[in-house]
């Protein structure tokens, strides 16, 4: 195990283990994937820097980049000045040993709980790999920290990875992951990520999910967000993998601001169900969901937006939009829009649609000499765009726009001669 | 020099709601060469609209029967790109929004729509014309990195389509009520903006409810339409008569059996 000598860590998986073996997998409404082979209880290897595309691990020393392949650690570099300063950035082994504390104090036990379904006590049995990040009080950071997370796909085996993120009071930072896979042999992958946001600190968590084709992804990112904190997540979901997951925002502070944007865009047979949640505890707090699908070929998407404003959270307000784009007569969409409300003097909206590209907009840009092809593409970006602007400059943004372009001419192939 | 010629087109739309398709131009005769500025006038209803849009090609204008022809080639079942990319330009009285897409990326897409795939236009040179027609205009640099007409005031969104004309240079520019809800200011701009248009390359068809567009962009040819044909055809003076006698009184001395919608 991790290290023999940390007793709270193998109580906490044995705990876990006996909640895995009678716990019961999630629900999410109008989504069927109770089939799905979501558990592979063997242990994975290590895996070979060598496979990696070796872009991934190019820096500039005031970087802060993490690679992670598999359950191995290939690159952390971290700025020295800001490592003194207190930045803690370390896998999850290391910090077991180094700060067994931070562990012991927010691993699971604030933000998500073992308990809670079937696939989180998996991950809190079986999950040995991950990345711990501690950002003390008061530390900006002007640079985003960028994570390759990079599931090994090459052998058959489970790819989990648990993402630890504390953010102290009046801290900012950005981050960036990206997720992908090497190798096309059938895997599970269940990666969670916690993000825990202290009084007055400001995040953008940024995530380019590229999933392969036969991985089978669950996935859970939720933040408490303490007083007058402020989070954004940026989710762009590119996968090829089927996918089931949550992102999730608990508003327990009051004045906290979070906003939930989440894109994606599915493709060939693609299947995928995302619960986006904002859960407004705190009084005064501002919950945000906007979410855009856009669905090819016969794939599936489902978009349920959650808005819970519980009883005590007086002067908040609840707001989501949910809309998907259908792109092919064979793809399946819904954009489900749930307000849950408790409290009376809140400020409540939501808007869903499903349907083709807006008519008018295409004609507009045709009518200036654009082929329908490259408006059709033009009118998606427009529409994908808060999310798209909202992640930083740099490689995974350039990556996200390159698989966007060329999943969308993928689609227009099977429909257009000429694209 | 160019030709857009527009023979016996009858057009009818299909109305959504009642699902019944009725008839809108009932027979439009019209030839327009470069050189040229034409205007139509005429009242509300009449299908002056239709007319611009269906010469454009929007999808939602079914041509029954007739011709458009654009240098002897009938455009009519031509998708509108394709119009546009023949030397059709077609300003728009209500033009869509398109957040995410900035003016300048939309604007660059247009011109290298009409270039060789490896030929895009060099952005330097891009850049250059893109300054100098918004000075024209007297916009605001800012218009350029905004997403195409989004949360653009009335005057803005005329004059962005203004603004494309200039820089996708059409053989033909058609104009469909660009003068309507402009203070005169704006309109001065705007008209600026055609004038500087004006030459041997370039023909234009305006549509307008109202002369006095007409004082800024002096027309060639007048014609005014009424229940979905031209009736009558002049040189400039026309506008100003029918200023002073009100399409009712054009109707009555032409002895057209017409019921105008905003009639009492």
């Amino acid at each position: 195990m991790v290290n023999t000598e940390v007793d709270f860590w193998e109580k906490r998986r044995q705990a876990a283990l006996a909640a895995y073996e009678t716990g019961k997998l999630p629900y999410i409404q109008r989504f069927h994937y109770q089939d799905w082979t979501l558990f592979d209880e063997t242990q994975p290897l290590a895996s070979d820097s060598g496979l990696l595309d070796q872009a991934l691990l190019k820096t500039d020393p005031q970087q802060i980049k993490i690679v992670q392949f598999g359950k191995s650690t290939i690159l952390i570099q971290v700025p020295e000045k800001l490592l003194q300063a207190g930045l803690i950035v370390c896998d999850l082994k290391t910090a077991l040993k180094e700060h067994p504390d931070l562990i012991e104090k927010y691993y699971m036990t604030q933000v998500i709980k073992p308990d809670e379904n079937k696939l989180l006590s998996y991950h809190a049995a079986f999950c040995e790999a991950g990345l711990v990040i501690y950002v003390p009080a008061k530390m900006e950071l002007a640079e985003p920290i960028e994570v390759e997370l990079v599931g090994d796909a090459t052998r058959k085996q489970p790819w989990l990875h648990h993402l630890l993120l504390i953010a102290g009071a009046n801290s900012s930072l950005k981050f960036v992951q990206h997720l992908s896979t090497i190798g096309e042999q059938p895997q599970i992958a269940n990666l969670v990520a916690e993000v825990v946001a202290g009084p007055n600190s400001h995040i953008e968590f940024s995530s380019l999910d590229e999933v392969g084709k036969n991985t089978t992804l669950y996935f859970n990112r939720r933040a408490n967000l303490d007083a007058d904190s402020h989070l954004e997540w940026n989710c762009a979901f590119m996968n090829d993998a089927d996918s089931i997951g949550d992102v999730c925002s608990e508003l327990v502070g009051q004045g906290s601001y979070g906003y939930s944007k989440a894109i994606a865009v599915t493709a060939g047979d693609e299947q995928m169900a995302v619960n986006n949640l904002v859960i407004n505890r705190g009084r005064h707090t501002t919950g945000l969901i906007n979410q855009r699908g856009v669905l090819l070929d016969n794939s599936k998407l489902i978009f349920n937006g959650i808005g819970q404003i519980v009883h005590g959270a007086s002067g908040s307000k609840a707001d989501q939009k949910n809309r998907v784009l259908m792109m092919s007569d064979n793809a399946h969409g819904d954009a489900n829009p749930l307000l849950l409300i408790d409290e009376n003097d809140v400020v409540a909206a939501h808007a869903a649609s499903v349907g083709p590209v807006d008519p008018v907009q295409m004609n507009y840009l045709m009518s200036r000499g654009i082929p329908y092809p490259k408006a059709e593409r033009m009118v998606i970006h427009g529409f994908l765009d808060a999310v798209l602007s909202g992640m930083p400059k740099g490689m995974v943004r350039d990556r996200m726009l390159t698989i966007l372009e060329r999943k969308l001419i993928h689609g227009q192939r099977q429909r257009f001669s000429e694209v | 020099m160019a030709v857009l010629e527009v023979k016996d087109l009858h057009v009818e739309v299909v109305d959504q709601e009642k699902k019944i398709s009725k008839e809108i131009l009932k027979g439009v005769n019209l030839t327009v060469k470069t050189g040229e500025i034409h205007a139509i006038m005429g009242p509300n209803g009449t299908g002056k609209s239709t007319l611009s849009e269906t010469i454009m090609g929007n999808p939602r204008y079914h041509v029954t029967s007739g011709q458009i022809l654009l240098n002897g080639e009938n455009i009519v079942g031509m998708p509108v790109d394709e119009r546009a990319r023949k030397g059709l330009f077609l300003a728009m009285q209500y033009p869509a929004e398109v957040p995410g897409v900035t003016n300048t990326e939309f604007l660059r897409a247009a011109i290298n729509a009409r270039r060789p795939k490896d030929n895009p236009v060099p952005i330097r040179e891009f850049l250059q014309e893109l300054d100098k027609n918004m000075d024209l205009l007297d916009m605001k640099q800012s218009m350029t990195e905004r997403y195409l007409n989004e949360g653009f005031s009335g005057g803005e969104k005329k004059r962005n389509e203004i603004l494309q004309m200039l820089m996708i240079k059409p053989s033909f520019g058609i104009l469909d009520e660009i003068d309507s809800g402009l203070d005169i200011d704006a309109l001065r701009v705007v008209a600026r903006g055609v004038n500087a248009m004006r030459g041997d390359n370039f023909g234009a068809l305006m549509i307008t409810h109202y002369q006095r567009l007409l004082d800024y962009i002096v027309p060639d040819v007048v014609h005014v339409m009424m229940g979905g044909k031209v009736v009558k055809d002049g040189g400039p003076d026309l506008a100003k008569k029918l200023e002073d006698e009100g399409y009712a009184g054009l109707r009555d001395e032409l002895g057209l059996d017409i019921e105008l919608v905003d009639e009492n």
